[in-house]
Order: C-alpha cells, then sequence, then structure tokens
C-alpha cells in the first residue's frame, strides 16, 4: 500500500486513546521526511483527516505541507486550513509536538502578512496561544507572534486580554523580550500608560548576557512613557540594581537624543522642548517614536498645570495661560477641561469670571465601590504572596542554594553569635 | 460493680487533683512512647498510680491535692515505703490532710485494684478510689473523672467489697480558679486548628456569624415555601418573622453609614496593609536565597558577624 495511504490509516486509527497516541507520534516522527518529500499530494490527506480527533496528525502533514515556499495565491487556500485547524484542534494532542505547532503558526503570521490581512489570524492565534498553554502563567513563543498581529491589525483591545494573565513561567527569554515589548506598545495603544512601563520596565531589566536590539527599543520607549506617565525622568535614577550589568553601563550609550529630551523637559520651559523635537525629528521618525515624542510635549502643559494645583487654590484662566505658556485662555480652558474629565485633576472652572479653583481628591473611602477595590486588591495580594511563599520553598531545596549555604555555614557557627538568625545586616 | 453509693457522703475534688492526674498520667505517656516512634499506636496506654490527700469533716470529704505512688507490678501493690515517706514528708507540710485514698487511669475500675484498695484500708479505713479515663472523647461534655468507694456487699452468699460510683462536685479556690481559665484559654477545647488568642476569638466569632447565616437561611427558604404554597401558611410564624425583621435596623441614618464604611474601609487598608508587609518580608527572603544561590559576585570574606 502507498506509505502515505498506510499513514493516513495509522492516523485515523490510533487518535483515540493516550497510549494510541504516544505510539502515533513516534511513528509520526519517523515518517516525517517522506511526508515532507510528498508535499504536493497532501492536500488530498488533509481533507481526510479531522482536525478535532486527529490533531497530531493533522498537525504534522499540515507543517510538512507549509513547508516549502508558498505564493499569494496559494496562501489565500492555505490560511483557512490553517485557522480551522486552530480553532479545532485538541488541546493534549498538540501539546505532544509543541515546536511544530509554533512552526506552523508562525507560518500563519507571515502568510496573513503577505496577505496584508494581519487581523485574519488574530482570533485563530489568540486560541492557538490558549491551547498551547499548560496554564495561564506560562508564556509560549506565540504570545509575541499574537500581541505582533494585534498591533499590526490595531485590535488593542484583544491583546490587553492575554495582557491581564500575570506571567510566571518563561520557556524562552527571547519570548519575553518580544512579548513585554510588545505588550508595552499595546497599553500604550491603549493609554494605559502605568502598565506600558511595567511590561517595558521587565524588558529593561531582564537578566540579559550581552545587549540586544528589543531592550534597546524598549529603552526608549521606556524613557518617553516615563516622562509622559511621571512627568520626570533622572538619569540617576535610570536603571535599578537588579537589571543586569551590561544593561547599565550600554544601554545610554544607544539612546543618547532620549536622555537629552528627558533633560530638556526637566527644565520645564516648553519651547526648549518644542525646538528641540523640531531639530531631531527625523531621528525620532527613524525610531518610529515621533507619536510618542508629541505625547511627551502635550504632557509638558499637563504637568504644568498640575503644579500651578500645589501653588494656588484659585487662578485665573489668563494666569494659567501664561504661566504654562500657552497661547490663549481658551487654550487653557480647554486644556483644563480635558484634565478634569480625565480625571487627573480635581477643579471647577467658572465661566463667568473665568477663574479656575482647584478642589482635594474628593474621595472620602467611604463608598462600598471602594471596599469592593480594597477586597480586591487584598485578594490578589493574598493569590501574590501564596506564589511567593511557594517560590521560596522550591528555592530553599534548591541544590544549588544548599550547596552554597553549606559552605558558608562551616565558617561562623551560629551558637558563637548570640544573634537572631533573621537580620541580614 | 457500678451501682452507686449509699454510704451519704459528699465528695468534693479540687481542679488541682484532676490536673495532677492527667499531668501525671501525659508525662508517663510521651516518656513511654515518644512521640515520633512508629510504636505510640501498638501498646496500650500505661497506668499511673498515686494517692489523694484532704480533709475529712464529718460526712464531707474533701479531696485537695494528690501525689504520685510507685507501683509494684510484681506484687499488684503500691510500694508501702514510698507511701509512708510521702505521707510524712506531706503531713510536716500540711497538718491537717489525711491520706483519703488513691488513684490511678483507666477506662473502668478493675478487680486488680480492689488488691491495692485494701491494701490501704489499714491507713483510711474506707479509702476513696479516684478514676480518670485519659481517653480524649470530643462528644463528651463531663469530666472522665469517676470516684468510687467500696461496699461490702452480699453476692452468692459471701461477702464481698465492691466498687460503687459516688458522685462528686468540683470545689475551686480562687487560685485554683485562675490558673484552670488561663489554662483554658490557651487552647480551644474543640480541638480546633487556632494556635493563638486572636485566632481563636475570632474561630469562635466565625461560627458564630456561621450559624446565624445557617439560621436565617433556613427561614429564607420556609419563607419562600411558604410563598409557593409548598408549605400551608401560618399566620403566628409569620408574625414572629416580621417582627424579627422590624427589630433589625438598629441605627439607619446617613451618618451611621459613612462612619460605618469609613471604618470598615480603614480596616481592610490595615489588612492590606499587613499582607504588603508580608508579601514584602517574604520576597526580601526570596531574594536573598536566590543571591546566595546564583549571584556569581557573592562577597567571600567579607561577611560581618551578623549573619
Amino acid at each position: 500500500m502507498d506509505p502515505l495511504e498506510a499513514l493516513v490509516a495509522q492516523i485515523q486509527g490510533l487518535s483515540s486513546t493516550p497510549g494510541d497516541i504516544a505510539r502515533l507520534h513516534v511513528i509520526l516522527k519517523q515518517a516525517d521526511d517522506s511526508l515532507r518529500s510528498e508535499s504536493t499530494r497532501l492536500s488530498s490527506v488533509l481533507a481526510q483527516l479531522a482536525p478535532s480527533e486527529h490533531s497530531l496528525g493533522f498537525l504534522y502533514v499540515l507543517d510538512a505541507f507549509t513547508s516549502g515556499q508558498i505564493s499569494k495565491q496559494q496562501a489565500e487556500t492555505t490560511v483557512p486550513i490553517i485557522t480551522g485547524f486552530i480553532n479545532a484542534c485538541n488541546a493534549e494532542q498538540i501539546r505532544l509536538a509543541p515546536e511544530k505547532f509554533v512552526l506552523v503558526c508562525k507560518r500563519l503570521k507571515d502568510q496573513v502578512m503577505m496577505l496584508e490581512a494581519p487581523i485574519r489570524s488574530v482570533g485563530p492565534l489568540f486560541t492557538a496561544a490558549r491551547k498551547l498553554q499548560l496554564s495561564t502563567e506560562h508564556l509560549t513563543p506565540l504570545h509575541s507572534d499574537f500581541l505582533l498581529l494585534c498591533l499590526l491589525a490595531k485590535c488593542y483591545k484583544t491583546g490587553l486580554s492575554i495582557l491581564e494573565d500575570g506571567i510566571f513561567e518563561v520557556d524562552q527569554p527571547r519570548d519575553l523580550f518580544l512579548y513585554c515589548y510588545y505588550g508595552g506598545m499595546i497599553c500604550i495603544g491603549l493609554k494605559r500608560f502605568q502598565k506600558a512601563l511595567d511590561l517595558l520596565h521587565n524588558v529593561v531589566t531582564a537578566p540579559m548576557s550581552s545587549l540586544n536590539a528589543i531592550a534597546v527599543e524598549a529603552y526608549k520607549k521606556y524613557i518617553l512613557v516615563s516622562l509622559i506617565h511621571h512627568g520626570q525622568w533622572q538619569i540617576s535614577t535610570s536603571l535599578p540594581k537588579y537589571a543586569s550589568s551590561v544593561a547599565q553601563r550600554s544601554l545610554k550609550n544607544f539612546c543618547q537624543h532620549y536622555i537629552e529630551l528627558a533633560n530638556s523637559y526637566g527644565t520645564e520651559k516648553i519651547a526648549e522642548l518644542e525646538a528641540y523635537v523640531q531639530t531631531n525629528t527625523e531621528k525620532f521618525e527613524n525610531d518610529n517614536n515621533l507619536g510618542l515624542v508629541k505625547q511627551v510635549v502635550l504632557s509638558m502643559y499637563k504637568r504644568n498645570i498640575q503644579r500651578l494645583t500645589q501653588t494656588y487654590l484659585t487662578l485665573s484662566l489668563q494666569d494659567i495661560a501664561n504661566t504654562v505658556q500657552l497661547n490663549s485662555p481658551k487654550e487653557a480652558e480647554m486644556h483644563v477641561l480635558q484634565m478634569i474629565q480625565d480625571g487627573e485633576i480635581y477643579a471647577t472652572i467658572n465661566q463667568r469670571d473665568g477663574m479656575v479653583r482647584f478642589l482635594e481628591d474628593p474621595e472620602q473611602y467611604k463608598t462600598c465601590e471602594m471596599i469592593e477595590h480594597i477586597d480586591s486588591s487584598i485578594q490578589r495580594i493574598m493569590a501574590l504572596s501564596r506564589k511567593l511563599s511557594a517560590m521560596d520553598e522550591q528555592i530553599s531545596c534548591d541544590q544549588l542554594y544548599l550547596s552554597k549555604v553549606g559552605r558558608e555555614r562551616q565558617r561562623y557557627d551560629f551558637d558563637d553569635f548570640d544573634v537572631p538568625t533573621k537580620f541580614n545586616i | 460493680m457500678a451501682s452507686s453509693s449509699s454510704s451519704g457522703l459528699t465528695f468534693k475534688v479540687h481542679p488541682l487533683v484532676i490536673v495532677n492526674i492527667s499531668d501525671h498520667y501525659t508525662r508517663v505517656k510521651s516518656q513511654l512512647n515518644p512521640p515520633n516512634s512508629n510504636a505510640s499506636s501498638n501498646s496500650p496506654p500505661p497506668r499511673v498510680y498515686g494517692g489523694v490527700i484532704g480533709v475529712q469533716k464529718g460526712r464531707t470529704v474533701e479531696i485537695f491535692n494528690s501525689f504520685e505512688l510507685l507501683y509494684d507490678p510484681s506484687t499488684h501493690s503500691l510500694d508501702r515505703a514510698f507511701l509512708d515517706k510521702k505521707q510524712d514528708l506531706y503531713k510536716k507540710v500540711f497538718p491537717h490532710f489525711y491520706i483519703l485514698g488513691w488513684y490511678s487511669t483507666g477506662t473502668d475500675a478493675l478487680e486488680s485494684d480492689m488488691h491495692i484498695h485494701k491494701a490501704l484500708m489499714d491507713i483510711n479505713e474506707s479509702p476513696v478510689y479516684v478514676l480518670l479515663n485519659p481517653s480524649i472523647n470530643h462528644s463528651q461534655r463531663d469530666l472522665p473523672v469517676t470516684i468510687f468507694e467500696s461496699e461490702l456487699h452480699v453476692i452468692d452468699g459471701i461477702p464481698q467489697l465492691i466498687f460503687v460510683r459516688s458522685t462528686y462536685t468540683i470545689e475551686t479556690v480562687e487560685a485554683e480558679r485562675i490558673s484552670v481559665d488561663h489554662v483554658a484559654h490557651l487552647k480551644p477545647s474543640d480541638g480546633g486548628s487556632a494556635a493563638t488568642q486572636l485566632a481563636a476569638h475570632l474561630t469562635g466569632i466565625h461560627s458564630a456569624i456561621k450559624m446565624l447565616h445557617s439560621r436565617i437561611k433556613v427561614l429564607h427558604h420556609y419563607l419562600l415555601a411558604m410563598q409557593k404554597g409548598d408549605v400551608p401558611c401560618e399566620n403566628s410564624l409569620l408574625r414572629q418573622v416580621s417582627s424579627l425583621l422590624r427589630r433589625l435596623p438598629a441605627i439607619e441614618s446617613g451618618k451611621f453609614q459613612d462612619d460605618f464604611l469609613m471604618e470598615y474601609n480603614d480596616t481592610l487598608l490595615i489588612s492590606y496593609l499587613a499582607m504588603l508587609t508580608n508579601c514584602s518580608s517574604t520576597m526580601n527572603e526570596l531574594v536573598d536565597k536566590f543571591n546566595t544561590a546564583y549571584d556569581r559576585h557573592s562577597r567571600r570574606g567579607g561577611r560581618t558577624a551578623f549573619m
């Protein structure tokens, strides 16, 4: 019998129980090369297999099918096959061959980019990432591809939903870098600057033995977002101690313009800032950061108005315009109104005499919503505390740790020093 | 052997005696079977023996104190010399106290105990036998202490001494009351997992609220069934429920609501702060361990005396 037909029959027969599937996996691994050589007939083979039951076999055949160069017309037909497979496949079966699955999904991504319709694969890749994950805390290579496609297709909200899961397990460092970088960009797109800052911070302080381009780009965006959100950036407080030494030494060298931008931001003179931006527009544009830089300039106004709330109780719109170096009271009113709506300051505008009165935070912490808010925070931190204790126990049993601790104990006998052992001074 | 006594004596036992006996038993048991050995469940619980002393005024026998005695398994009797020595010592300190009897542990009085009982009859013509049952039974609410007297009964034509139970009351001196109270509050009596007083207190509140909740649920269920028509409408019960409900909002004003919510929020914030501190301390330990294990630049000789 034709080996391909025999293989199809085996796939169909051995896809029911886990024992069978293990055997099938072995057979498929051996038949991998022969599958690749017969790529022309594979489309008919695919038609015979059902993706939901014969997922593993389908995956292998699909991988061989898509391994060659695919032209645009062919992509039109293969994309629906792959998306259909992803939606229907069985999660346990594909977890047996994760690299093949990732490979197939990457090809899907390439094909939709060739077809210039990234939105077609946003949904399927979301399902694919969820199916490949062992738990919601596990990061797969598909996450970063998914986020990239979300960015290209501008579906930020779907990307955000996958960012809400906390990640605790990472297989490949590159996945983490890309995931956090793209995630940061999605959050910037949705104007959730705090979350973007956290994600970009992760990229910049992740352990790396040598500098990589993702970290450099992330650092540039990190400076800009931190200017927008916090309104300050000092070179001295830049990177925390736990960032890798490579990052601490070399990142600054690649982001010179941004650091100068931050310095001129610190002088609180809008004219200087705008001048600097004007002169360096092409450089910012090359990094695709011009939009962010413009937001930085806008945030300068906001920062100045916020500073006024700390000095004055009431102020006229004309004075605001003068202090913040805006052109007219009308512009000042618009800015203040926008900030009140965004919840960044608390004020009332008296339009008759053009006065703005700055108020205190009206939150009294006596509402039921606040109770729920605090309650949910407590629940989150309890979960985090449990996770931390589990990690602590895990590392206490780690061989490397025990060997080092055992070595040091010999030098100092704890009985000689009558001090509690918990204090590390 | 278990009929009730007809001697008409009233017995009063002090808590000190019970605590002494229980302490003696616990000590011997834990010395015999170390806590982690595998044989602890196989060997039978040991029996401990001792004497009780007190005062007898007329028809009232008051047992104040107790002391331990050695049991000689070969002669099945208590060590007489030791008993005499102990009696002399106690006489010096407490001249009014006499040896009233003896104690032991176990589930019920045995025939062999009569032997010991008779041996004591030359010190006290009618000794008492205090028996403590050391097996912990959570459902039993009474003290597992029984007091036996000996009576001469005619059984099968032969006059025999048998044990008969007597009733007793617990008599407490102020000092004993304080110590018993203190011990009782250290650990909850139902064997719950609450190790500290605060946790025990909160557990008590929690169970009270749980009970309240279950009772309200029953009422709610009943009212729903009545509404649906499953149970016949009973107006007197409905009147009681409505009066209960009308009693409920004791204070219902805006100011109360504000203050209550603010205080509630404050408490929540404090617990949040406590959790944050807890987390940061765990994190600190984790980071220290991580640094010890993986840090390539660990200080090799620069560690100070305080670790």
